[in-house]
């Protein structure tokens, strides 16, 4: 199943130069309905109080990190169904090794390209 | 056992020795401690500021692309009707230059997203510097506890803009006053008749 177009998407990034690019990337791969948070304890609750398809995650974020984030929410019943997709800088393989064991649909290093960004969609939604 | 204390005697002279010279030597990097500290707030200072111009600069680099974004897209658009009526008025030969401009534009979009994707540097940037900002502050209080525990003496105003460190800090606090807006400058230079 290709990724809707019109599926609502939820960027969290501490950085608002990051929240930027993500949204500008998505826009360009055609995706409209997106909405951002600061930091992981701002993104759980707009993810609570509304219907979200789809996460892109920051890892390091102050009051709540990205990985604490993705364990709230594949701990959350009404919420564990949603892909996360982390882009981070923290690049090492232990990193890795716990967004997997924390459940992560997949992963991304920054710096970044559009075609990565595509890749991973294409990836989560095939 | 006489023997043994003798030279329990000495081991305790030796340390005490150790203690007096370390002390001494303390107190005498004690200004450079003192001068130290009052220094790294400012360098921490520094930092963040680098942090937010990097900032503002990229933001500003990512307005202006999403304007030539949005033109590119509403160039296409046209582009793309253009091409329609000529296909229609069965002017084949220039809806297909119309067709190669349009590809052409389509790669300069691609070009545009790589640019925006590109200003991610300033995210890794300011996470290294937060990191440095962090670091500084340890030092900063390790260096604070050093003068409380030591005692150490404050050396006055003076010791900030001493020696070369105190010298660029002084040049970087300046830079702040001394770097001007141009729409400031454009002002002044108005009031005295440069058009």
């Amino acid at each position: 199943m290709p990724a809707d177009l019109s599926m609502k998407i939820l960027i969290v990034d501490d950085m608002v130069t990051m929240r930027r690019i993500v949204t500008n990337v998505l826009k360009q791969l055609g995706f409209s309905n997106i909405d951002e948070a600061e930091n992981g304890q701002d993104g759980l609750q707009k993810l609570k109080a509304g219907k979200y398809d789809f996460v892109v995650s920051d890892w390091n974020m102050p009051v709540m990190t990205g990985i604490d984030m993705l364990r709230a929410i594949r701990a959350d019943e009404q919420l564990k169904a949603i892909p996360v997709l982390m882009v981070t800088a923290e690049a090492q393989q232990k990193n890795l090794v716990e967004a997997v064991q924390a459940g992560v649909s997949n992963y991304i290093v920054k710096p970044f390209t559009a075609e990565t960004m595509q890749e991973k969609l294409a990836k989560i939604f095939k | 056992m006489k023997k043994r204390g003798h030279k329990l005697y000495e081991e305790l002279g030796d340390l005490a020795r150790f203690v007096e010279n370390a002390m001494k030597t303390i107190s005498n990097v004690g200004p450079q401690i003192v001068s130290s500290s009052q220094q790294l707030p400012t360098a921490s200072s520094h930092l963040s500021d680098l942090n937010k111009m990097t900032e503002e600069g990229t933001l500003e680099v990512m307005r202006l692309t999403e304007l030539l974004q949005d033109e590119h897209g509403h160039i296409g658009k046209e582009l793309r009707a253009v091409i329609e009526v000529l296909q229609t008025m069965d002017c084949a030969k220039l809806a297909e230059r119309l067709e190669n401009i349009n590809a052409l534009l389509g790669q300069e979009g691609k070009h545009l997203t790589e640019i925006m994707t590109a200003l991610s540097f300033q995210d890794l940037v300011a996470q290294r510097v937060k990191k440095l900002v962090s670091i500084i502050d340890e030092v900063q209080q390790r260096l604070m506890e050093l003068v409380v525990v030591f005692g150490l003496q404050q050396s006055g105003d003076k010791a900030v803009t001493d020696g070369t460190a105190g010298h660029l800090l002084k040049q970087l606090e300046e830079s702040k006053t001394t770097a001007m807006k141009q729409k400031v400058a454009d002002d002044i230079l108005a009031q005295f008749g440069f058009k």
